[in-house]
C-alpha cells in the first residue's frame, strides 16, 4: 500500500522537526569532501562527546560553498539565528563550542565568526559578506543545511513535490514547461533541455534511457560534487520527472569514480527513495514507474562527451562516436536515449514547482535561469556559489573571490575545463552567460572558473591543457591524438629555449588540423592553445625570440642564482635540497689560491647551485629570499657579482 | 582470488557490467591481473580482449600492485598555477621514480591524480587517498622524507567518514537500522 505525497510529506515534516526548529541547539558540520580534506571528519569525532556533554544536537550537513574557510560548522539555538563559523580545527573543538554557547557569541566566538545565516542580534549577517551577498541560491538552497543523508529532511524542504505534480501531467506539457523555462544543457553545450526531452518523448519504445552525466572531468568545476554531495534528492527527482516526460524508465547516473562520498551518498539516497515509495514500480500510487542504477566511472576525461558516456555506461572503452545517430535515436544498449547534465536534471524540480516564469526572473534571454559556478586558482576566497547568468565574471571572480592574493595582480582567467580556453584579466568584464564567451573564442563550459595571476606563464598553462587532451584522447581519430602529440611537442620545445619563428605557423596548422576532429574532445582542443596566442601574444613571442619567461616559471627557461654565497639561510636550506644542488663554490684556481690563500681560509668559497643537478623546485628560495634569485637561463649571467 | 571469484558469480553475466567487475577486481586484488583479466572474462562471456580493451582505457585500473604507500598528485590547474609542478618534480627527485611509477622496493609511489575539486587546499597531493595541502615546497621535501622513513606523517581518523553516523536526539527513529547492513554494502 503506497502512501500519498501528503501522508509522506507529514511524516517527514514529523520526523525533521527537530532539526528545523530545534528545541535544544543544533550544531550543523560541514562533511563534505573539501571539508573533509581539511579534516571535518576528525572534527566530527571530537564534537561528539563535547555535544553529548552539552546537550547539543549534531547532524551533518553538505556544504554552504564557503571552501576556504572549512571547516565550517552553523549553531543554530531554539529563539535565535543559525550563525556560520569557520574553520574550526579538531583542536579547538571544545574551547570553540564553549565560546558559541556563550551569551556573547559574536565577542566571544569572534575568531570563527563568519556571519549568521538567519538573522542573530548582534552577529553580523552573512547577507552582508562579500562571498554571499550577490548570491541567488535556489539549486544551493538547502545545502548545508539540509543532512544530505536523510530523505526526511529533503522531504520537508519540498522535495518530490514537484515529481508528485509531474506525475498528474502530460508528458508533452512537462517538456513544454521545461523548454518555456529555457534551461539549457549545464555541461557547457546550453542546448535546450526541453528540446532534447521532446525528441525521446517522440522517439519509439518501449524501452528508453535517461542518462545523468555526472563525470565532471573538468579539472577546477566541482559543481556536480556539490549537487549529489549536499542535495542527492533534487538530481534523482529530477530525472524521475524526466523520465515522466520522455517515457523512460530507467536511468543511469554515472558518476566519476574521484568521486567517492558522491557515489556513497547518491547510493543511499536511492535506497532512501525506493523504500519511501518514489523510486520503484507504480511511484506515490500512480502506474508511473521509474528506476535509477549508478555506474562508477574510471578516470576517463572523455566519457564526458555524450556518446563516449554512452560506451561507457555500455561496458565499452569510453570512446565517442560520430553523430547521428544522436542519443534519443540509438543510445545506451542501442535503445532511445537521453543525457543531460547534473546541474540540468537538478533545474528541473524548480521548474515544476515553480513554474517557467519564476524561474525566468534570474538570467538572461540566452541563459535563463541561475548557475553554479566553482571558483579557484589564485583567489583569496575560492569556494562554490550560484548566481544569476549575467552576472560579471569581475563581480564573481575579484567581488566574491576576492581576486588574487594581495601584492599579485589578475593575468588571465581559465574558464570551462581544459577545453574552453583562457582569456586576459582585461575580459574580466564579460558577462557570464554563453555569448560573450563564444564570441571571444572560448567556452563558458561547465562552472569551472580558475583565475590565474602574474606567478603563472600562460604558455606553461596551455602546454598542461594540450597534454591533458593528449592524455585522455581516445585514439580514435589520428587529427585528435597525433594532433594534440604535435601541438605538445611544440609547446615543450618552446618551453627549454629552442622556440623557432615557424612555430606559429606550425600552432595554426594542427589547430586547424584539429577542427577536423570527429569529436568535440579533439574540436576543442585546439581552444586553449588559440587563446594563449589570441590573448597572451606577446608573451608567447617573447618565450619564441628571447627564450625568456617574463613569468620566471617555466623550468627550461629559468635558473637559479645564488646572489648571497654565505648566506646562513642558504646554508640551512642545504641539507632540503631534494637534488643536492647547493654545492660548495669551486676552490679558485691553485696559483691564486697560494697567493689568497691565507683569505680563502678566514672566508670560505662559499654555496652556489650546480644547474644541472637543480630542478627548478624553489625550495632554497623559500628558505633564502635573500640569497637566492629565479632569473632567465640563457640572458642572465651565470654567476652573480 | 578466490573471493573476488565469488563475488564476480554475483554480477549479473551482462557487458554493462564490466566497470563493475573491473572495479571489483581492484578492489579484491588490489590490481588487475592477467588472471583477474581471464576470470571477468569468462564470467561475462566475452574475449579477454574485450575486456583487456577497457582494463586499460580507463585511467583508474592499475596493472601491477599498487605501492605500500601512495602520493598522488593533483595535477589540476587549480593546482598548477601556485607552483603545483614543482611538487612533482620535488617527488620525484626524492622518491627515485617517475610519475606513474612505484619506488623499485613498491613501498612508495607517485600516481597521477585528477582534480576533485578542493582546490582550496592547493597544492596538494593525496597521501593514500587523503589531501595534504595547501604544501609550500619545504613541506614537500619533509613530507617526502617522513614517508621515506617509512613514517605516517598523517594521524587519520581511522575509517575516513563516508556515511557518518548520526548522533541528534531520536536518531535511531529517524535513521533506523533497517536499511544500514544494505548501504554498507551500497556505499561500496
Amino acid at each position: 500500500m503506497s502512501s500519498s505525497y501528503e501522508e509522506i510529506r507529514e511524516a517527514a515534516e514529523l520526523a525533521a522537526a527537530p532539526r528545523r526548529a530545534p528545541e535544544r541547539p543544533l550544531l550543523r558540520v560541514d562533511l563534505s569532501t573539501s571539508s573533509i580534506a581539511a579534516e571535518a571528519d576528525r572534527l566530527w569525532e571530537a564534537l561528539v562527546p563535547l555535544c553529548a556533554e552539552r546537550g547539543v544536537d549534531l547532524i551533518r550537513v553538505g556544504t554552504l560553498g564557503l571552501s576556504w574557510l572549512q571547516p565550517v560548522v552553523e549553531l543554530e539555538r531554539p529563539g535565535a539565528g543559525a550563525v556560520v563559523y569557520g574553520p574550526v580545527p579538531p583542536a579547538e573543538a571544545a574551547e570553540f563550542l564553549d565560546a558559541a554557547l556563550s551569551a556573547d557569541p559574536a565577542e566571544a566566538a569572534a575568531r570563527w565568526l563568519i556571519g549568521a545565516r538567519t538573522p542573530e542580534a548582534g552577529v553580523p549577517s552573512l547577507d552582508a559578506h562579500p562571498f554571499w551577498a550577490p548570491q541567488e541560491r535556489r539549486l544551493m538552497r538547502s545545502m548545508g543545511v539540509i543532512d544530505p543523508e536523510s530523505l526526511d529532511d529533503a522531504i520537508a524542504e519540498g522535495a518530490y513535490e514537484a515529481l508528485d505534480r509531474a506525475i498528474g501531467m502530460e508528458p508533452m506539457a512537462i517538456c513544454d514547461l521545461v523548454l518555456a523555462a529555457g534551461v539549457g544543457g549545464r555541461g557547457g553545450g546550453g542546448f535546450p533541455a526541453g528540446q532534447k526531452w521532446k525528441f525521446l518523448l517522440g522517439a519509439p519504445g518501449p524501452t528508453k534511457y535517461l542518462v545523468c552525466n555526472a563525470d565532471e572531468g573538468d579539472p577546477g568545476a566541482f559543481v556536480n560534487r556539490v549537487l549529489m554531495e549536499s542535495d542527492p534528492h533534487l538530481v534523482i527527482e529530477g530525472m524521475a520527472i524526466a523520465g515522466k516526460a520522455t517515457g523512460a524508465e530507467y536511468g543511469f547516473i554515472y558518476i566519476r569514480d574521484e568521486y567517492p562520498l558522491a557515489i556513497a551518498r547518491m547510493e543511499l539516497a536511492l535506497v532512501q527513495a525506493r523504500e519511501r515509495g518514489l523510486l520503484g514500480e507504480d511511484i506515490l500510487g500512480s502506474d508511473f514507474s521509474f528506476d535509477l542504477e549508478i555506474t562508477r566511472g574510471a578516470g576517463s576525461y572523455v566519457c564526458g562527451e555524450e556518446t563516449g558516456l554512452i560506451a561507457s555506461v555500455e561496458g565499452l572503452r569510453g570512446m565517442p562516436k560520430i553523430r547521428p545517430p544522436f542519443p534519443a535515436q540509438k543510445g545506451v544498449f542501442a535503445e532511445p536515449s537521453n543525457v543531460n547534465n547534473t546541474e540540468t536534471y537538478a533545474n528541473v524540480p524548480l521548474i515544476v514547482r515553480r513554474g517557467a516564469d519564476w524561474y525566468r526572473q534570474h538570467g538572461t534571454e540566452s541563459d535563463p535561469g541561475t548557475k553554479m559556478f566553482s571558483i579557484s586558482g589564485a583567489l583569496v576566497r575560492p569556494g562554490i556559489l550560484e548566481v544569476p547568468f549575467g552576472m560579471g565574471m569581475d563581480e564573481l571572480l575579484l567581488g566574491c573571490g576576492g581576486g588574487p592574493p594581495e601584492g599579485r595582480e589578475p593575468k588571465g582567467i581559465q574558464p570551462g575545463g581544459p577545453l574552453g580556453g583562457l582569456l586576459p584579466a582585461s575580459d574580466l568584464r564579460l558577462k557570464l552567460e554563453r555569448p560573450p564567451f563564444t564570441e571571444r573564442g572560448v567556452l563558458l563550459g561547465s562552472g569551472g572558473l580558475i583565475l590565474f595571476d602574474d606567478r603563472a606563464s600562460a604558455v606553461d598553462l596551455t602546454k598542461y591543457f594540450s597534454e591533458f587532451c593528449e592524455d585522455e584522447s581516445c585514439g580514435r581519430c589520428t587529427t585528435c591524438h597525433g594532433g594534440s602529440q604535435r601541438l605538445v611537442e611544440v609547446l615543450e620545445r618552446i618551453l627549454h629555449g629552442d622556440g623557432r619563428a615557424e612555430d606559429l605557423e606550425r600552432i595554426g596548422v594542427i589547430d586547424q588540423t584539429l577542427q577536423n576532429a570527429n569529436c568535440l574532445h579533439g574540436q576543442f582542443t585546439p581552444y586553449a592553445v588559440r587563446g594563449l596566442v589570441n590573448y597572451f601574444r606577446s608573451e608567447l613571442d617573447v618565450h619564441i625570440e628571447q627564450r625568456r619567461d617574463p613569468a620566471l616559471a617555466a623550468p627550461g627557461l629559468t635558473r637559479y642564482l645564488v646572489t648571497d654565497p654565505h648566506s646562513a639561510e642558504l646554508a640551512g636550506a642545504r641539507p632540503l635540497c631534494p637534488t643536492g644542488a647547493i654545492v660548495d663554490r669551486a676552490a679558485p684556481p691553485a696559483d691564486h689560491a697560494a697567493e689568497e690563500g691565507e683569505r680563502a681560509e678566514i672566508e670560505p668559497a662559499g654555496l652556489t647551485i650546480d644547474d644541472a643537478r637543480c630542478i627548478r623546485c624553489d625550495v632554497c628560495r623559500e628558505l633564502a629570499p635573500q640569497a637566492v634569485r629565479v632569473v632567465d637561463r640563457f640572458l642572465a649571467p651565470l654567476e652573480a657579482v | 582470488m578466490e573471493r573476488f571469484a565469488g563475488l564476480l558469480g554475483q554480477l549479473p553475466r551482462e557487458q554493462g557490467q564490466m566497470l563493475r567487475a573491473l572495479h571489483l577486481a581492484q578492489e579484491e586484488l588490489g590490481w588487475i591481473s592477467r588472471d583477474a583479466i581471464r576470470l571477468i572474462a569468462r564470467h561475462l562471456r566475452v574475449s579477454e580482449a574485450q575486456v583487456y580493451g577497457p582494463a586499460t582505457f580507463y585511467a583508474e585500473f592499475r596493472h601491477s600492485p599498487p605501492p605500500q604507500t601512495l602520493v598522488t598528485w593533483c595535477s589540476g590547474p587549480s593546482c598548477r598555477v601556485v607552483g603545483g609542478d614543482r611538487i612533482r618534480r620535488i617527488f620525484e627527485a626524492e622518491f627515485g621514480c617517475r610519475l606513474g611509477e612505484n619506488t623499485a622496493d613498491d613501498a612508495l609511489g607517485l600516481w597521477l591524480g585528477q582534480c576533485n575539486g578542493t582546490c582550496e587546499r592547493a597544492p596538494m597531493v593525496w597521501v593514500n587517498g587523503r589531501v595534504v595541502g595547501p604544501l609550500t615546497m619545504v613541506d614537500t621535501v619533509r613530507l617526502a622524507r617522513r614517508l621515506k622513513d617509512g613514517e605516517d606523517p598523517i594521524d587519520w581518523p581511522e575509517q575516513p567518514i563516508k556515511i557518518a553516523p548520526a548522533t541528534f536526539t531520536g536518531a535511531e527513529e529517524v535513521y533506523g537500522s533497517a536499511h544500514a547492513a544494505e548501504l554498507d554494502g551500497a556505499a561500496r
